[in-house]
Formats: structure tokens, sequence, C-alpha cells
């Protein structure tokens, strides 16, 4: 048989399913709403996406360090949570504390850093399963961002969050290009460095790294602490949307970051999280919500189509692991 | 037997034992009859949902949609009593089969498509997160305040003079000790939820017992939203999200005190009757809101980390 003609096979169509599936939806948009394909939307669904955007960055390094499993391996639902710890931290001492920036900065950052080695602690000493530690360290967040705000939204005016908000870099909006730096960033430590291929390892294999003289534990409890730190660095873009801090905002970033997160994974060849399918999955959910809003359809129905479509995303990506085998 | 495996074997009953002395210590009123009545009939709805959730872990799964089946519970039997007039138990009947849709869905999506559990049932409370909010036009409750008192007897009744929620709770642990412990139904299952591979090439019908097991699960769990709706004489919509992490974490605080770390229904019913004690014991201290949010929080993962650091001691 010759190459062309084994172009089309089943298991090609099924692995290019899940993004023609997304663009499609969004081309279909486009159609039907006739201000989606300007550039300020375009824009908008950019910045909407930065908070999930930084969040998925943390989940899919706690993922690559721990392995595929959702049950047994590694994921960090806690991100969300200590994101808008962090923010609550900001908030409240800028806005009721009169502290300074810096001080606010330092505490939200160690309190970000505290959560992450307790999630880190927990999995890699008491040998806790992360999908458990960090469903336990997200309901244990969210009761003292609570008391941190009192439950009561704290608006901000800082200067620094509302350059992220309005600001320009470059012609570019100040929160996207910041993120992308970031994702430049990430992609280097885990892509680039001696570092990120052995933290990559220990998620391939975790008995075979340890072979091969490498601490599992040590690039786990740092990948934890590292997603944390995400959650700390999204804080200020959650700022910067709301222009201050909200209560209830982590459970929707948490349906989104696992959303986005998996979806990339169901983009990827091999199904596994990416940095890059994370971040490409939270642009397209944030794309959809927007696209869907500026057609008009009834908000209520949003979470019907989001499940839905990552169904048959997670669906497809399934099936193609059976014909592959 | 050395203190060590002492600790490892009852260490968090030990806990459990200085969380109930120190309320007692805060406030006399905690010990009294009375109270420890209202702990357990105030866990009783979260008894029926976390035996549901036992259920599926048992399989190796896990059910993130427990609470869309108890939502489907509430608003199919009232639904049902309110818009069509039957008669109480009818309208029970339908809330259980309300429920079961959900566990079929969830069956379809992880048998059926393949899908990984987590991430089907992420998707089933999903749609029927939405599903809720299209039916009752953005989340507003459905009330029935004229339902009968048959019905309202469910959750407010007495049957002996015990609550009826805790007879019906009762009987449903008894139920679910009886099959999942104690019968060849149950030691399939735990099979399957051990070595999914080793019970397909020993004979089992692997992919029947979870069907099986989902539609079941969702069905329990159904009972315990027509009590909740009983209570209040009305459907919440999405209520029933709130009972999620507690069941999670009752499952996984009940295998940590199984001898080989399984999930087990007497530790479920131990880390249910937990929970329910540190509640109430700081709803009794009289804290700000605010605060008993953070500490219920804290206790939580220190005691699901010292459970299972407990468990890792034998």
């Amino acid at each position: 048989m010759s190459k062309a003609k084994n172009f089309l096979t089943l298991s090609r169509i099924i692995d290019a399913a899940p993004l023609v599936i997304f663009l499609g939806m969004l081309i279909y948009i486009g159609f039907n709403a006739p201000n989606f394909m300007k550039f300020s939307t375009m824009q908008l669904v950019l910045n909407q996406s930065v908070p999930v955007v930084v969040v998925c960055l943390g989940l899919s390094i706690v993922v690559m360090a721990g392995g595929d499993g959702v049950l047994s391996g590694g994921i960090d639902l806690s991100i969300p949570a200590t994101a808008v710890l962090s923010a609550g931290i900001i908030a409240q001492q800028l806005a009721q504390a009169d502290a300074p920036l810096w001080l606010a900065i330092v505490l939200a950052f160690a309190a970000a850093a505290i959560v992450g080695l307790i999630n880190g602690l927990m999995v890699t000493r008491i040998g806790m399963t992360p999908l458990l530690t960090s469903l336990a360290t997200f309901v244990a967040v969210v009761g003292v961002s609570k008391l941190v705000t009192s439950s009561r939204r704290i608006n901000v005016d800082d200067p620094f969050i509302v350059f992220l908000r309005d600001g320009n870099i470059f012609g570019i909006s100040a929160g996207v290009f910041i993120t992308l730096i970031l994702v430049l960033m990430f992609y280097f430590l885990i892509h680039r460095t001696k570092w990120g291929i052995n933290m990559q390892a220990v998620g391939g294999s975790r008995d075979a790294a340890e072979m091969s003289g490498i601490n599992p534990s040590y690039y786990q409890m740092w990948a934890f602490v590292l997603a944390a730190l995400t959650g700390f660095l999204a804080s200020f873009f959650i700022l910067a949307r709301g222009s201050g801090s909200s209560p209830g905002t982590e459970d929707n970033l948490m349906l989104e970051m696992v959303l986005a997160t998996f979806l990339g994974a169901a983009f990827s060849p091999r199904r596994v999280v990416t940095l890059w399918g994370a971040v490409l999955g939270a642009v397209l959910v944030a794309a959809l919500s927007i696209g869907f809003k500026t057609m008009g359809v009834n908000v209520f129905w949003t979470g019907l189509i989001k499940g839905s479509l990552i169904l048959v995303v997670v669906a497809l990506g399934a099936l193609s692991v059976k014909v592959k085998a | 037997m050395s203190i060590k495996s002492l600790l490892g074997r009852y260490g968090f009953l030990f806990i459990i034992a200085g969380f109930i002395l120190f309320f007692a210590s805060f406030n006399p009123v905690f010990l009294q009859g009375g109270n420890l009545m209202n702990i357990v009939a105030g866990s009783a709805i979260l008894l029926i949902v976390a035996l549901g959730m036992t259920l599926i872990v048992a399989t190796g799964g896990i059910d993130l949609s427990v609470g869309i089946a108890l939502d489907f519970g509430a608003a199919f039997a009232v639904v049902a009593m309110k818009e069509y007039g039957i008669n109480w138990y009818g309208a029970a009947l339908i809330g259980i089969g309300g429920g079961s849709i959900v566990g079929l869905l969830n069956a379809f999506l992880t048998v059926g498509l393949n899908i990984s559990p987590f991430l089907a049932t992420l998707g089933t409370f999903f749609i029927g997160s939405s599903v809720q909010r299209i039916f009752t036009n953005g989340g507003g409750p459905i009330s029935y305040r004229g339902m009968p008192q048959e019905f309202r007897d469910l959750a407010v009744g007495e049957v002996y003079g015990i609550p009826t929620e805790i007879v019906i709770a009762g009987v449903i642990c008894l139920i679910y000790f009886i099959v999942l412990e104690r019968s060849i139904i149950g030691r399939r299952i735990h099979a399957i939820g051990m070595q999914r591979s080793a019970a397909i090439v020993a004979g089992l019908k692997v992919n029947k017992y979870l069907i099986w097991s989902f539609v079941a699960a969702s069905m329990t769990v159904a009972v315990g939203g027509l009590i909740a709706a009983a209570n209040i004489r009305m459907f919440t919509p999405l209520s029933g999200f709130s009972y999620l992490l507690d069941a999670i974490a009752a499952v996984f605080i009940g295998a940590a005190l199984h001898p080989r770390g399984r999930p087990n229904v007497l530790g479920t019913l131990v880390a249910v009757l937990f929970l329910g004690i540190v509640t109430n014991g700081l709803n009794l201290m009289g804290l700000n809101f605010n605060v008993k949010g953070a500490m219920s929080g804290i206790i939580l993962v220190s005691a699901l980390a010292l459970a299972v650091a407990q468990s890792k001691q034998r």
C-alpha cells in the first residue's frame, strides 16, 4: 500500500476529530455572530482566558510529575482555591489594612507556598493520593480565604492591578503579554532543562526514574509547590479581571482548569497532558464561552454544551487509544 | 500489642474521642441525648450519599455527580406530586427513578464510551447542573407547601420514636453492609476495584457489575434527595453539590480505617459520624460563620492526613 492511501486512516480521522470539532464550532459561531470575528473580540477572549491559562500551567506540571491516571496519578484541584486565597489576601491588605503592595504580595506568596508545601508533604510523606489531598485542601483553603475576606467582595484600584487590566505592552494587552512570557518560561523549565526532563521522567514511570537515580518525591514535591505558585500568579489576573476579589470565583475556575487541561490532552497526539495543549484548551474554552454569549445563547445552556463537549472529546480520545491498539 | 500497632488500628477512634471530649468541655449540651440524636439525624443524608460513593469507589471509580443524583431525586418527586398530583409513594419511586437517569448516563459514559470515571462524572455534573438551570429558569427553587404528610414524614416523622430519616439511612446502611461486605456480589465488586484485569480474566462480567453499581449508587443517593426535599418542602436546584466533598472525604477516611485500605461500609459510617460530630460541635461553640468554615476545612484536611498516616503505620 502506498503512503498516500494510508493518509486518511480511521485512527487519523479520530486523532484530528477533537480539534476539528472545536474549530468547526468556532467557525459556526463566527458565521452566526457577526461581531465574533473582530480583533477586539479575539483580544477579549485572550484577556478572559489569562487566569485559566496560568492555573493550567500548574496543573500540567503536577500531572506531568505524577502520571496521567486521574485517580492515582498527579492532579491538583486546589490551585484555583490558592489563587482565590492569594487574591483575597492581596485585596484585603491593599484595601482594608492599607499595606504597601510589596507586603501584600509577600504575604500572598507565603500563603500560596504553604498550601503547595502542605499538598506536597501530604502526597510524598504521608502517601495520600493527590486527588484526595487536593480536594481536601481545596475545601480548607476556600474556608481560610473566606475568613480573610469575611466572604465579602473587596474592590482594588491599585495602579499595578489596573495596569494588568487596561495597560498595553508592545500593543498587546499587559495581562496577555505577561502570560505569554510565563508560558514560555514554564516551557523552557519543563522541556529545556535537566530538571524538567527528570520531572517528566518521574511522571512517565516512577519506578524507572527511581532506578536511574532520580528521587521521585523531590520532583513531586516541587511540582505541587510550583502549582500553588501558579495559583499565586493567577491571583493578580483574577484581581485585574474582576477589579477586586469576590468570593466563589474558585468553583468555576476549577471546572474550567480541569476542562481545559484534559481537553488539551485530547488534542495531543499521544493523548497526554501537555503544556501547549492546556494553553490551547484554555483559550478555546474561553472563545467558546464568549462565542456563545455573542450569539445570544442562553447562559443556562453553556454548562450543558461545555459538559457534552468535554465528553465527546474525551470519548474520542479513548476511542483512538482503542483503534491504535 | 505494641503501642504502635494499637495506634495503627484504633488511632482514629482516639481522635474522635478527643474531639468529643473537647466539644463536651466547651458546651455540656453537646453530650445530651437530644443533641446526640441531632448529630445522627443530621448525618443521615450525608451517610446515604457517602454509601453510594462507597460503592463506586469500591469498583475502582469515583462519582463527582452524586449531587446531581440527589437533586434529580428531589426534583422528580416534588414535581410529580405538585404538577401531576401523584401520591407520596408513587412520587418517591419516580424520584428514585429520576436519580437512576444519572447513574445510567454515567454507566453509558464509563462502560459504553470507555471514559475514565473522573471525567465522565465531571461531564455528567456539568450537564446535570445545566439541565437544572434550564428547567428552573435559572435556579429558582420549586416549593410545594401542600405536600402529603406521608412524604413530609420521610424527614420529620418518627418510627417507634426514632426519626424516620435515621431509620431509612440505617436500613440502607444495613443493606449496603450485607451486599458489599458479606455477599458474593460485594466480593466481586471489590475484586473489580482492586484489579480489574484480573477480574476479567477470572470470568467476571465486569461491565454488568459496573453498570449496576452506577445505577444502584445513583438510586441510593436519590433517596437522600427525597429526604432533603421532604425536610424543607421544596426542591432547591444545585443543592446536592454541597455533599460531594464530604462524601468523598468520608469514603476515604473510612478506607484508611480498613485493615487493607479498602473503602468499606463500616468505615464510611464512622467517618460520616465523625464529620457530623465536628459540624455539630463547631455549631455549638457559637463561632462566627467564616471562622467555622475555615476550622471545619482544616479539621477535614488534618483528619484525612491522620487517617491515611495511621493506615500506613500497620
